[in-house]
């Protein structure tokens, strides 16, 4: 079970024109905690604040000082508009909710915390393809002190990789760093069995 | 104001939770009649009972707002009901008087809630009850969303204080099947018990405890308490005078609060219904509903929800919840908080009181709330 999401003190910045749906908004916003500022100017990349919610029937390109979806922030799209493209727009901002217009107060909190949730998501799916990929760029480094380990130690190749692993395991290393150390002369060859 | 206003009561009072609604109509029919007797025909009441169906409340609620040309209903009991009520008030910008203790995070603008959220039952709750018995209750609930949610909340604030949930088990409305429940309780030894069951199923299960504290001393009230926030006087009976003795209960009302502005009010209870009825946090509360909305409209002048939530905010009206203030922003009352210890009598003594706590609907203030101390009378 997840915790209370507690919006305290956050800052939130609504992108619309304001209307009867920003009036209603920010006054939800404000119950829920949070410091509201509403404009209809693109955001300041320097001065972001912690949630954005941006209209995505009038929004613009170049609203949000992102490109392809890597929202820095947890981001909640207004929309009444059904076109399929006003949708899109919205997803390509990288909204993680969507909230319909006219704006029921009680649509609010429900799609911040899931703009939140979604927005955690990401970061964390993001961080772990980085990690993934740098193990998959040094993957021939493996490969190579793998060859080194059969060709010295006259191991076959399972057993040669075995070692390496228990190389890496025993000093908590990735099997990427220690193949990089065994292969610049860093680290000796690590003995049989 | 020359026409007559009409506000529709949409209570049931047969189903799972008949003696709540029973009771809840009963104070609302008693507001009533004391408006007619000031204001005649100003006030007139359009009364549903939709018989605890889902269904039935929509429909209602429907033919109050649309044929009847009601613009404010009191009632609903349940989350469910209100849930699928308020979208029909919106519509008709009317507006909901809802008067239950219920599990927060909401703050409609068509609704006025005069029934508590957590941080007005739940917290000051914890608060008396984590120091006193422990920090490792057992956790049990009506199958729907206020069980889930009190549960969680519960969990969340037992979390906090470095405390273990020891169980957390539901069953469905109307289950009286407890016997299991109460089994896997015996044999994990809770510091305290929270009863988020509802009608038949917390009767039981209150009843079954009672048995189990016979066997083992460890189960008594005093020390292992079954605890819940909303538990009425009216439904002791149905427990069993001296079931439940001991076990305990949060409300912003109960029979026993000692105040001038509740004597009066017992007085005039006595002489309609005798002095044998108890009155419960649920009759007060429809009755203060009631008195405020027809107040307001005949202050304002108007049945329009603007210039009546208008008035609301405005001053603190004098209820028998004491005065009450409708927050402008969260649309909910202030509402002092009690705890009760059931008696022999079938009512609920006072062990523990605070003052009128602001309505936190989405506990924005809860990480930098203090436990606010308790004027603890016995």
């Amino acid at each position: 079970m997840r915790e209370t999401p507690n919006f305290t003190g956050w800052r939130a910045t609504v992108l619309h024109r304001e209307d009867s749906n920003t009036e209603r908004l920010t006054r939800q916003l404000r119950l829920i905690g949070f410091q509201v500022t509403v404009q209809w100017q693109p955001l300041d990349a320097t001065d972001l604040p912690d949630f954005v919610l941006v209209d995505a029937d009038q929004g613009w390109d170049g609203l949000l000082p992102w490109t392809g979806g890597n929202a820095p922030l947890p981001l909640v799209t207004l929309l009444g508009s059904e076109a399929p493209g006003r949708i899109a727009w919205a997803m390509e901002q990288g909204a993680g909710s969507i909230i319909a217009k006219p704006l029921g107060s009680s649509a609010v909190y429900p799609a911040l915390v899931m703009a939140l949730g979604i927005h955690h998501e990401r970061k964390a799916v993001i961080e772990k393809m980085k990690h993934l990929e740098e193990r998959v760029r040094l993957r021939p480094l493996v490969h190579a002190a793998v060859e080194r380990i059969i060709a010295v130690r006259k191991v076959d190749e399972e057993f040669a990789y075995t070692i390496l692993r228990n190389c890496a395991m025993q000093r908590r290393m990735p099997m990427e760093q220690v193949a990089a150390s065994i292969l610049g002369g860093a680290e000796p060859l690590p003995e049989a069995g | 104001m020359k026409d007559t206003v009409r506000i529709g009561i949409l209570y049931s009072t047969t189903g799972p939770y008949a003696e709540i609604g029973r009771d809840a109509r009963d104070g609302a029919d008693f507001a009533i009649e004391e408006i007619r007797a000031l204001h005649g025909s100003a006030i007139e009441p359009v009364v549903i009972d939709p018989h605890a169906d889902i269904t039935a409340y929509l429909e209602g609620a429907r033919s109050m707002l649309r044929d009847h040309g009601c613009r404010h209903i009191v009632g609903t009991i349940t989350s469910l009901a209100r849930k699928e009520v308020i979208p029909l008030v919106e519509k008709h910008d009317g507006l909901l008087w809802y008067m239950c203790p219920y599990e927060g995070f909401e703050a409609n603008d068509n609704v006025i809630y005069t029934g508590g959220c957590p941080n007005q039952h739940l917290l000051p709750l914890f608060d008396y009850l984590i120091p006193r018995f422990g920090r490792r209750p057992y956790l049990v609930g009506a199958n729907y969303v206020w069980g889930w949610e009190m549960n969680r909340l519960a969990r969340e604030l037992i979390e906090e204080a470095g405390g273990e949930v020891l169980g957390e088990r539901y069953l469905p409305l109307e289950e009286t099947a407890v016997e299991r429940i109460v089994l896997d309780i015996e044999q994990r030894r809770p510091s305290f018990i929270l009863n988020n069951f509802i009608g038949p199923s917390s009767y039981a299960f209150l009843a079954a405890i009672r048995a189990l504290g016979a066997r083992d001393p460890a189960f008594r009230p005093e020390n292992c308490p079954v605890v819940s926030c909303d538990l009425q006087e009216s439904e002791l009976p149905y427990i069993g005078l001296g079931v439940a003795t001991g076990q305990l209960c949060a409300a912003a009302y109960f029979d026993t609060v000692a105040t001038p502005e509740n004597a009066a009010f017992k007085a005039q209870v006595a002489a309609k219904f005798g002095s044998q009825r108890r009155i419960s946090s649920v009759f007060a509360s429809a009755y203060a509903s009631v008195k405020l909305c027809a107040d307001a409209i005949i202050t304002a002048g108007t049945d329009d929800p603007l210039a009546v939530t208008r008035q609301l905010s405005a001053a603190p009206t004098p209820t028998v919840l004491g005065p009450l203030l409708i927050n402008p922003d969260t649309r909910h009352a202030a509402l002092p908080f009690h705890l009760g210890r059931i008696n022999d009598e079938g009512g609920f003594d006072i062990i523990a009181s605070q003052p009128a706590i602001a309505a936190d609907p989405y506990l924005t203030n809860r990480r930098s709330r203090m436990p606010s101390p308790l004027r603890i009378v016995s």
